[in-house]
């Protein structure tokens, strides 16, 4: 007769397919990840267009102004009817944004880059008034790294969603 | 003596998967908390010769630049009317394709002056957007996308005009 053996059996978990579908989860969510839209502002609603389309080519010097703004957090509605420009978690109004392009502008000229060459990627909420965006890209034009400086920014492009229909 | 068995028996040598799972799922954690779902975006290059005495270009000299004056309610910032080089467009929802339109046809007509402009012409014409400082930006938006390209039925993109610029700003209404 055969008698069972009273050790204490370890049963074995096959553990390959839960391995597989992990690495295929976190293959996918590195895909998806975008790394490059990080200076996006969720609270800057852009407007749609069809011909939004992503630039081929990713610019060589560039930088990103979020123009909008206060919403309610859950209906999104606009609590302030004045647009701000977004930087983190400072909000600053249109007319006194000059220290923060000063700062963009001493940014690039540390870097040896010349101000022409940069190109100030605008993302404006699309409820924003067009005269709050020319104000702004006026400013860029007047921005000085120094005073002897000779240039501001001349290079500007204005950002909205692509619409997929 | 203990002597070695001929036939070994076949063990199987158990990896440590622990210290792999736990570093998996950490990085599955990071990327399931770190995604952010973002519709793609495009932009739209524009020049904007504000502030400064206009710099000479060859378009002044030769081409004239098209006009396209946006007129806003100044209380609600939507479209009032859309004005193509004095003419008036109106601001229905189509006012953007007839705008659209309309710069095929300047398109097209400066690309049939003959040979030796049919690759300069387009690129050497100017829009210039006349917008009033309440419009909405949006409307700017769609103003640009009509000058600037036409979209066929399957999806591809026939380039138009790529120069605008945004005339003098205009003063706030009070």
């Amino acid at each position: 007769m055969k008698i069972r053996s009273s050790g204490s059996n370890v049963p074995n978990v096959d553990m390959t397919p839960m391995i597989d579908i992990v690495f295929q989860l976190i293959a996918f969510f590195m895909v998806i990840t975008n790394f490059e839209q990080n200076q996006a502002d969720e609270r800057v609603r852009l407007p749609r267009d069809h011909l939004a389309r992503p630039p081929e080519v990713k610019r060589e010097n560039s930088f990103t102004l979020n123009l909008g703004f206060r919403r309610d957090r859950d209906t999104g509605a606009i609590t302030d009817p004045e647009p701000r420009l977004f930087f983190g978690t400072d909000e600053v109004l249109v007319e006194d944004s000059e220290s923060r392009l000063r700062q963009e502008a001493q940014f690039y000229e540390a870097m040896d880059v010349d101000l022409a060459e940069v190109t100030v990627e605008i993302r404006s909420d699309g409820d924003v008034s067009t005269g709050v965006v020319q104000e702004l890209i006026r400013k860029c034009q007047e921005v000085r790294a120094r005073q002897q400086s000779a240039d501001g920014f001349q290079r500007f492009a204005l950002r909205a969603n692509q619409k997929i229909e | 003596m203990k002597l070695r068995s001929r036939y070994p028996s076949a063990d199987k040598i158990e990896s440590q998967m622990t210290p792999m799972i736990d570093i998996v799922f950490q990085l599955l954690v990071f990327f399931m908390l770190t995604l952010k779902l973002i519709e793609p975006e495009g932009d739209f290059s524009i020049n904007m010769p504000l502030g400064r005495p206009m710099e000479a270009t060859v378009t002044d000299a030769e081409l004239q630049p098209i006009k396209v004056r946006l007129e806003a309610d100044p209380q609600t910032g939507e479209l009032h009317n859309l004005r193509f080089n004095d003419r008036d467009l109106g601001a229905g929802p189509e006012v953007f394709q007839v705008l659209n339109a309309e710069i095929n046809k300047v398109v097209l007509a400066l690309q049939n002056v003959g040979p030796a402009n049919a690759e300069n012409g387009a690129d050497m014409q100017e829009v210039e957007l006349d917008p009033d400082f309440e419009l909405n930006y949006k409307y700017v938006i769609s103003a640009i996308s009509s000058c600037s390209g036409r979209l066929t039925a399957e999806g591809t993109t026939i380039p138009l005009l790529n120069r605008i610029k945004f005339a003098q700003i205009r003063e706030k209404e009070q």
